[in-house]
């Protein structure tokens, strides 16, 4: 009763029942396995979301302590290595569902009428996903992180006109510096979630309204 | 689209929705358990495997060989091979830009470019073709880039030839061909899929194949000799004392003692302070002499060592060398258990080898100024081919001669240089080594200068004068040693041994007169074929000698001064 009571309270304010019906309780065709991709690429964005916010509490984005507040997280937080060790595998994880995921929608030929937008912003949401990787990749500021990095941006360097103003943006300078590094941490937890939450909101709304799409039957 | 499809399009939504389900509960269970899945799969990834430690970002060190993370392995593949084109390959944005940038721009505009209504898979052949071909290239190019591009000689070996080929020319060939054979489509659809469909395939087959061939007779790179990294501080220290012998030593003495700098190039007969000293040590931080180590001290004589400076160390590297004084010199700091990798000692019987013993030991003290670029007279000591063959008076050492130029520097004697008639000083120039070094050098060379301890345990201890060959012996003190050891068997005054049953000879060996080979031709040999003998023992020639003479100098039994009595005694007895 008591519950009932609150229940009918909370929904005459929150619309409680309409969400429900909007976002759970709709019709469906035939599941398939394969659609849960985009539902595990959601969990991994929001699991390296969490893990990442623990791991801000003790990162420091400078060359001088990069490095040493990693291997502090890693041998002195408790539960740091975990915590590290989830975002670190989750990332590459997240790279290949979210593509799998995309290839499984190429193959049943979902981004068709009317989901056109819906794949557009899917492979918006795939390449910010490989920006996440790569910012990300140079964080822990180790010998692969610089070295890797430093190649990736002189090759985005080497586009005609653009080039070199590309690898001043990205680097902060001529060189990698700890202007990189702050950028790049930036681009890591501010600028790419931000807009790779905007993306998932559209992209979840727009299978809201279109539907989960249907495996495609023979007289399609 | 036409309307008319938009509505099909939807009616047949609507009949498949009718058939379907709810999303609560009947599909978001699949969800959920599949997030549990990798949930529960990523928390195994990070407990057994974990992160792979990796050292910390060094931007002076420019031989680190970058690797990006694996989903950009295909991309980094692609580069090196297409990079291997001839005249197309050196406009490298066409690879790194437009490419990429193509495929991008394909991928959105993929609803815009694909006007087929058909969405059943027999129907878009052409489309999953193309994709098929292009995700089994992504995977080839990845397994396969770990393979270098080039083989070393200028060309196009069979190696590039077949990367070229997985990488570039079939998926290329491929997609012409399925592309080319949607025209056959307005003729006969069914034979322009089915060519599509098998296009995909054979390519898809044939790279995978080459992809497996390449990686097969891909030359076995052997674990690139990993940069020595030091996990523990014991290690640290390990790798700290090498580094120190080899950078250091030369002016600073093996043990940070200094002295008088010799053979240094301009640096030659400076006074080098001590640096292991306490006023060192506590008067300046880790910081400061990784300061100085990386920047040099140019006003003093000290070079740049840090890579950044122009030197040869890595930060790394740097750490490692201040962590071995710290912790060697500096009483305050306590050496961790088991941390210095000292250079063995040589067991009774064993004949010491260049793998277990001299290798070790060259490196503690000679290869800081016998390696390659230093002032030496060209003799290097970094291998064992080298220190046995190189130097302007090769050889150095001869396997069994005592009168190597080597053992005689070592001794404290001076060499004369055969061609320029310069003389050669003792080595190391500043400090003798400590006698069971030189007695293991001579050893070494005189059993025959072994390589491996496999080698050496099949050789023969060689027998060897003690120290006592330099001693000035007295006669007089001599004979009552004699009296008090030898002549029991050698009787007295040396003029008749005893009966000894079971040896060839049948009596123990008179010394009054002495057998001719033992004394020799010159006094010189006299002197050390005795102390040989007295120092080491011998057991004589037979099939059960019931007498064998004990080692009276490497036992103990005698000191060396006694031994030198002794000799001068038997010497005075056959003038």
């Amino acid at each position: 009763m008591m519950w009932k009571k609150l229940f009918a309270w909370l929904d005459e304010r929150l619309g409680l029942n309409d969400l429900y019906k909007a976002t759970l309780d709709r019709p469906e065709p035939k599941g398939n396995w394969w659609n849960t991709l985009g539902s595990a690429s959601l969990f991994l964005f929001l699991l390296q979301g969490a893990t990442g916010i623990f791991l801000s509490v003790y990162y420091t984005p400078s060359p001088d302590h990069a490095y040493d507040s990693i291997q502090y997280i890693m041998n002195g937080v408790a539960f740091g290595w975990l915590i590290r060790g989830i975002h670190h595998w989750g990332a590459s994880l997240m790279v290949l569902v979210v593509f799998i995921h995309m290839l499984r929608v190429f193959v049943t030929a979902s981004y068709k009428y009317p989901r056109e937008l819906t794949w557009l912003i899917g492979v918006g949401l795939l390449l910010c996903t490989l920006g996440m990787g790569f910012t990300g990749y140079l964080l822990p500021w180790d010998q692969k992180a610089y070295w890797a990095t430093t190649v990736a941006t002189s090759i985005a360097g080497s586009v005609p006109w653009v080039g070199p103003f590309i690898l001043r943006v990205l680097r902060g300078g001529t060189d990698l510096s700890a202007l990189t590094l702050s950028r790049f941490f930036a681009a890591h937890i501010w600028m790419l979630p931000a807009v790779l939450t905007g993306l998932i909101g559209v992209h979840l709304y727009l299978i809201i309204k279109h539907g989960e799409s249907e495996f495609p039957g023979r007289d399609d | 689209m036409k309307e008319e499809q938009k509505k099909k399009v939807h009616e047949k939504y609507k009949i498949a929705l009718q058939k379907g389900e709810r999303f609560w509960p009947d599909s978001i269970y699949k969800d959920l358990l599949v997030s549990l899945g990798i949930f529960i799969l990523l928390i195994l990834l990070a407990t057994f495997i974990g992160v792979p430690g990796e050292p910390k970002a060094d931007p002076s060190d420019s031989t680190f060989v970058p690797k990006p993370e694996w989903y950009f392995l295909f991309l980094f593949k692609f580069l090196a091979v297409y990079g291997q084109i001839p005249l197309l390959g050196k406009i490298e944005w066409i690879a790194t830009a437009v490419i990429p940038g193509l495929v991008i721009l394909f991928l959105f505009a993929l609803p815009l470019i694909d006007r087929n209504p058909f969405r059943h898979y027999s129907r878009r052949t052409m489309g999953l073709s193309i994709m098929g071909v292009f995700v089994v290239s992504m995977i080839v190019l990845t397994t396969i880039s770990g393979v270098p591009a080039i083989s070393g000689n200028s060309g196009m070996s069979t190696m590039t030839l077949l990367q070229f080929m997985t990488g570039l020319v079939i998926p290329i060939l491929a997609y012409i061909i399925i592309v080319g054979s949607s025209f056959l489509a307005k003729r006969s659809r069914p034979l322009a899929s089915r060519l599509q469909k098998w296009t995909a395939v054979a390519a898809s087959v044939l790279m995978a194949i080459v992809a497996v061939v390449v990686v097969a007779i891909a030359p076995k790179t052997t674990p690139a000799a990993e940069v020595q990294q030091a996990n523990t501080l014991s290690e640290q220290i390990a790798l700290g004392q090498d580094l120190y012998s080899i950078n250091c030593a030369e002016c600073h003495g093996s043990d940070g003692e200094g002295g008088i700098i010799q053979g240094v190039a301009g640096l030659d007969g400076f006074n080098m302070k001590t640096i292991h000293s306490q006023d060192e040590m506590y008067t300046r931080s880790d910081q400061t002499l990784k300061d100085i180590i990386s920047y040099g001290q140019p006003d003093l004589g000290m070079n740049p060592f840090g890579k950044a400076y122009g030197g040869g160390l890595s930060t790394t590297e740097i750490d490692s060398l201040v962590a071995f004084m710290r912790y060697s010199w500096d009483d305050r700091a306590e050496m961790p258990a088991g941390a210095i990798s000292s250079i063995p000692t040589l067991n009774p019987g064993e004949v010491p080898s260049w793998d277990v013993h001299i290798q070790p030991l060259v490196k503690r003290y000679c290869a800081s100024c016998h390696q390659a670029g230093k002032q030496n007279n060209n003799y290097i000591m970094t291998s064992y081919n080298e220190m046995i063959n190189t130097g302007d008076n090769a050889p150095l050492v001869t396997a069994g001669d005592p009168e190597s130029l080597l053992l005689k520097l070592i001794n404290g004697q001076e060499g004369l240089d055969p061609i320029t008639g310069k003389v050669i000083r003792q080595m190391p120039p500043t400090k003798l080594l400590d006698p069971q070094y030189v007695d293991m050098l001579t050893r070494w060379v005189m059993a025959g200068m072994p390589q491996t301890a496999e080698q050496a345990s099949t050789l023969e201890v060689v027998p060897m004068p003690g120290t006592a060959v330099d001693l000035t012996g007295d006669p007089t003190a001599g004979l009552t040693v004699f009296e008090a050891q030898c002549a029991k068997c050698h009787g007295e005054n040396g003029i008749q041994g005893i009966e000894n049953p079971g040896s060839d000879d049948g009596t123990v060996p008179s010394l009054n007169p002495i057998d001719p080979e033992i004394k020799g031709a010159d006094l010189k040999s006299f002197i050390t074929n005795l102390d040989i003998y007295i120092q080491n023992g011998s057991t004589p020639g037979g099939d059960s000698p019931k007498l064998t003479m004990p080692s009276f100098g490497t036992q103990g039994i005698l000191t060396q001064q006694q031994i030198a009595d002794v000799i001068a005694y038997v010497m005075s007895l056959n003038k």
